[in-house]
């Protein structure tokens, strides 16, 4: 079956581009391809309706965060957007506690042992690594000390339970961080104040979102 | 919002108090302590200033009255014209007993304390201004004021890094007071969130009721009829709402149960268990 798909999406791909042209010659192959269309329509109507079981109103508001000196200038850009990485490899802990946590040098040089040695914010990098030092990462998005926050219960009801793609979940760590893909070190373009949390939370008031004080004040 | 919030959860009680009670709580933490149990140990108190960093303020600011302890050991002489040893001692602990209609909250100018959807009276210390009305209209005298700012004098250095980093340290000018461990509360409530369920009777123990050597404090959800809670208060006929005249009505004996100041009709969610002796 696998095979097969891969037939009739290759076909596919193949005719949209070239059937037109080809005209009587690759009859078959067209009939494959309508096939191959209509499947792959299919395949992403099913997904856009998968995408939300329901909908969630994002908090709005701007802010102009400064730039934040990291130890090494890290791409968000090249991991998320050029390579596809989810935000949850790296930043495991999102979904199972409270911070999102920064990862350990262990998990960069899972791959950074053989990607991209050659370039000096990995060698920079390396050099961390077999100096058995972590990097001193600098916090950027961090709320008052009196503010309970937690990332594992947002997560389950803006994706988990709301059946968003684990996929895209970047568009919900967006709500509160901004389109991180677009920046090299992340910087904070939210304002995460009271007012931000608050008329999210009165917004989505169905999903369950508390407006009780002693919810996020500690 | 916050003012809708806390005008809505009021007006729900009274609602729900000329009809038996609240109607709507999620969850109803009270608590039992048997004075029966209790030996004065003072284990409570303490567990609870490391729990919620509460500052020790020292002999001169105690005696002015300006001591921080949200959990006092109240000694009272059973006999008093004895002497000592059969003088008759006995303790009862004393904490904010978030009452159901409490006193504190309608007299609060900004709204710093309220009622929370779980029947506790909250606290917030970021708003709070400091009027101490709250604290002069609470008959329990259980609310405790920071006149001082004790960053350095409470926790010298290394003692800073014992502070509970799932409460605030509170500063000068802000009215404190026992949260029921608020922040206990809403660990084991998240983690019964992520794993669909409802929280389990036990599962929340106040830093008090753990460090309790002889088990004389439970604590519970009254909402769940299951609870150790519940069973005690309903072994002892203490019951929700408005005033009953527990004392009085109890013929028997073996009901030792009684709210403090019933007859204020307060609705205190702490019950305690009324100590036993043979030659009473």
């Amino acid at each position: 079956m696998v095979v097969n798909n891969r037939l009739i999406n290759s076909n596919a791909q193949h005719c949209g581009l070239r059937c037109g042209l080809r005209g009587t010659t690759l009859r078959g192959a067209t009939k494959f391809g309508i096939a191959g269309i209509l499947l792959m329509s299919m395949i992403l109507m099913s997904s856009l309706a998968m995408a939300t079981k329901y909908d969630v109103v994002p908090p709005s508001g701007t802010h102009q965060g400064e730039d934040v000196e990291q130890p090494i200038e890290f791409p968000h850009n090249i991991h998320v957007k050029d390579n596809g990485i989810n935000c949850m490899y790296c930043h495991t802990y999102a979904r199972r506690s409270k911070v999102a946590g920064i990862p350990p040098t262990s998990k960069c040089m899972g791959c950074h042992k053989v990607i991209a040695t050659d370039k000096p914010r990995i060698q920079k990098l390396t050099k961390y690594w077999t100096d058995k030092v972590s990097p001193p990462w600098k916090k950027v998005h961090d709320v008052p000390d009196f503010v309970h926050f937690t990332h594992e219960k947002h997560l389950k009801t803006l994706v988990f339970d709301r059946e968003f793609p684990v996929e895209n979940v970047k568009e919900v760590c967006a709500f509160c961080h901004g389109e991180v893909e677009n920046m090299t070190v992340a910087k904070k373009v939210k304002p995460l104040n009271m007012g931000f949390c608050v008329n999210c939370h009165m917004d989505n008031k169905e999903l369950g979102a508390p407006g009780d004080c002693w919810k996020c004040h500690k | 919002m916050s003012l809708d919030n806390i005008l809505n959860h009021w007006s729900d009680f009274r609602k729900g108090s000329e009809e038996g009670g609240h109607h709507n709580y999620e969850h109803r933490w009270a608590m039992a302590i048997n004075l029966d149990l209790c030996n004065g140990c003072n284990a409570c108190s303490i567990a609870c200033y490391s729990e919620n960093n509460i500052a020790v303020v020292g002999k001169e600011r105690f005696e002015k009255g300006q001591a921080m302890h949200w959990l006092r050991i109240e000694r009272y002489w059973d006999q008093p014209d004895k002497v000592y040893p059969e003088q008759g001692a006995s303790f009862l602990p004393m904490m904010c007993q978030q009452c159901g209609a409490a006193t504190c909250e309608p007299v609060c100018p900004v709204a710093a304390t309220y009622h929370t959807p779980d029947g506790l009276n909250a606290q917030v210390y970021n708003r709070c201004i400091g009027s101490r009305y709250c604290s002069n209209n609470c008959p329990f005298r259980v609310r405790y004021f920071n006149f001082y700012s004790y960053y350095e004098s409470s926790w010298p250095e290394p003692m800073e890094q014992q502070l509970n980093p799932d409460l605030t340290v509170r500063d000068k000018g802000v009215m404190e007071k026992c949260t029921f461990c608020v922040q206990r509360i809403r660990t084991v409530k998240d983690k019964a969130f992520m794993e669909d369920r409802k929280v389990r009777d036990g599962e929340m123990v106040t830093a008090c009721a753990q460090a309790c050597p002889t088990s004389a404090i439970v604590f519970g959800d009254t909402m769940d009829e299951d609870s150790m809670v519940s069973k005690l208060w309903k072994k002892h006929q203490v019951e929700r709402g408005v005033y009953q005249k527990t004392k009085l009505a109890k013929k028997n004996t073996d009901l030792r149960g009684y709210r403090i100041f019933e007859e204020l009709n307060v609705d205190p969610s702490v019950m305690y268990l009324e100590r036993v002796r043979e030659d009473i």
